[in-house]
C-alpha cells in the first residue's frame, strides 16, 4: 500500500489530502497518468513528486510502503 | 558605526565578523513586486553594501496589499518599481548602495549585471526569466535562491553552483501552468513565508556560513496547513545543459525565448511561445470569468480586458497584446495571465 499526498490546489481537486492505494511497481510517471485521468488534473505533467520526502525523476519505480507527494511548481512572486 | 546592527551582531552565526563581510556584498535582486519589496527591506536594514533592483512593471493599486515599499504616492505617479523602490529603501539606509534599473531581465540585460555580484535573489514572477537566472548563475558560478508563491502556496530553493541541483534538473522544462498572482491571487502571508526562507539563506551566503545552508526543497500552504521539505541529493543531472559536463546554457539562447513583436501601426505586441504549446481556451475562459475580468471567447481564441489593455490568446499560446507598443509591458501582461 503506498499513501499519495496532494499539495496546494491538487489537494482540492482530490477533496482529502492524501489517499492511500497500492502503485508499487509503477514508475512516478505511471502513477502521474494514472491519476492525472481520475482527478482530471490539468497540467499534471510539470508536477513535482518526492518519495519518501526526495525529489524524483518519471522514471523512478515505486516500491510497497513509499509514500508519493506531488507539488505543482508556482511562478508568482 | 555599527551600532544599528548591533541585535543581528549579537546573533552568533552573524558576530562583527559577519557584519564586516555583509557590508561588502553586493546583491542581484530580480524583480521588485511582493517579493522583491520585503527581500529588499530585510537586506537593506541588513545592512548590505550594494543592492542591484531590476525591474519593468509600475506601481499600481493592486500591488499595495502585499508590496510593502510602496504608497498610494508611487500609484498616482505610476512610479516604476525599481524607481519607487529605490527612494523608499534610501530612506531606510543610506549606508547601502542602491542600483534601480528599470528594465526586462532577459539574458543580455542579466549578463551585464551580474559582474562582481555575490548573490541573485529571484524575486521575479515567471519561469522564462528564471530559466534564465539559473543558466547565468550557473555560467558565473553565483550562488541563487529561487522563491515563488501563489494564494497561499509558497516554495524556495537555495541553488548553489556546482553543489546543488541547479532549477532546469528539477524542471526540465519551463512548466506552463497559467497559476499567477492575477489569476488566483496571492495573500501576504504566503509572501512573508517565501521571504522568511530566502531572506535567512540569503544572510547565510553573505556571511559565508554554507554548513547552515538548507539544502532541501521547501514548500508550503498557509491555508491549506501544510509544510513540506524534500531532500534533493537524488536530483543533480550530469547530463543538464545547464550545470551538466556538456552545458549549453539553453535559457541564454534567443531562440529558447519567447518572441516578441510590434506589429505595425496597431498598436499591438505579439508574443510567441518558444515551442508550440496547448491552451485548453475554454478552462482558461472560464476561469477567468470567475475573477473580475472580461473575458470574450470563441473556439478560437479567448480575449481579455486588463486595464488599459486587451489581451487575445490563441490556443498554440500566441497571443497579440492591444493597447501598447511596449515590448516589456506586453510580456509583463501575458506573464501575468499565463504564467
Amino acid at each position: 500500500m503506498n499513501k499519495i499526498l496532494f499539495f496546494a490546489h491538487l489537494k482540492d481537486t482530490v477533496g482529502e489530502e492524501s489517499i492511500r492505494i497500492d502503485v508499487s511497481g509503477k514508475s512516478v510517471a505511471e502513477v502521474k497518468s494514472y491519476l492525472s485521468d481520475k482527478y482530471q488534473f490539468q497540467k499534471f505533467d510539470t508536477v513535482m513528486t518526492a518519495v519518501n520526502e526526495e525529489f524524483s525523476s518519471d522514471d523512478e519505480i515505486i516500491k510497497a510502503g513509499d509514500e508519493i507527494a506531488f507539488i505543482p511548481p508556482v511562478s508568482g512572486g | 558605526m555599527f551600532e544599528r546592527y548591533s541585535r543581528q551582531m549579537l546573533f552568533t552565526p552573524i558576530g562583527h565578523d559577519g557584519q564586516e563581510k555583509i557590508r561588502k556584498k553586493h546583491v542581484l535582486m530580480i524583480g521588485a513586486g511582493a517579493l522583491g519589496s520585503s527581500n529588499g527591506e530585510i537586506l537593506t536594514r541588513a545592512g548590505i553594501g550594494k543592492l542591484t533592483i531590476v525591474d519593468r512593471d509600475y506601481v499600481e493599486a493592486s500591488n499595495l496589499q502585499r508590496q510593502q515599499l510602496y504608497t498610494e504616492e508611487d500609484v498616482a505617479q505610476k512610479l516604476p518599481k525599481a524607481i519607487a523602490a529605490e527612494k523608499r529603501l534610501k530612506a531606510i539606509n543610506s549606508d547601502v548602495d542602491i542600483a534601480a534599473v528599470v528594465g526586462d531581465a532577459n539574458p543580455e540585460l542579466l549578463e551585464e549585471l551580474v559582474q562582481d555580484v555575490d548573490l541573485i535573489l529571484d524575486a521575479t514572477d515567471n519561469f522564462e526569466t528564471r530559466m534564465a537566472i539559473n543558466d547565468i548563475a550557473q555560467k558565473h558560478e553565483v550562488p541563487w535562491i529561487y522563491g515563488a508563491c501563489v494564494g497561499s502556496f509558497g516554495m524556495s530553493f537555495t541553488i548553489i553552483p556546482g553543489k546543488t541541483p541547479c532549477l532546469n534538473c528539477l524542471l526540465k522544462s519551463i512548466p506552463i501552468q497559467g497559476m499567477t498572482c492575477d489569476t488566483v491571487g496571492i495573500i501576504a502571508p504566503t509572501v512573508q513565508m517565501v521571504i522568511a526562507h530566502q531572506s535567512a539563506e540569503a544572510l547565510k551566503i553573505l556571511v559565508e556560513d554554507y554548513d547552515a545552508l538548507r539544502n532541501s526543497f521547501v514548500s508550503f500552504d498557509l491555508w491549506r496547513n501544510q509544510y513540506s521539505s524534500i531532500k534533493m541529493s537524488k536530483v543533480k543531472d550530469e547530463g543538464c545543459l545547464s550545470c551538466g559536463t556538456q552545458r549549453t546554457y539553453p535559457y541564454l539562447d534567443k531562440e529558447n525565448l519567447m518572441k516578441t513583436s510590434v506589429l505595425c501601426g496597431r498598436d499591438t505586441v505579439q508574443i510567441r511561445p518558444p515551442k508550440k504549446i496547448e491552451i485548453n481556451l475554454n478552462e482558461l475562459a472560464s476561469h477567468l470569468k470567475t475573477l473580475e475580468y472580461e473575458v470574450k471567447g470563441n473556439p478560437y481564441l479567448v480575449s481579455v480586458e486588463t486595464g488599459e489593455n486587451r489581451l487575445v490568446i490563441f490556443q498554440d499560446g500566441r497571443a497579440l497584446i492591444h493597447g501598447t507598443k511596449d515590448l516589456s509591458q506586453a510580456r509583463s501582461i501575458y506573464q501575468r495571465i499565463l504564467g
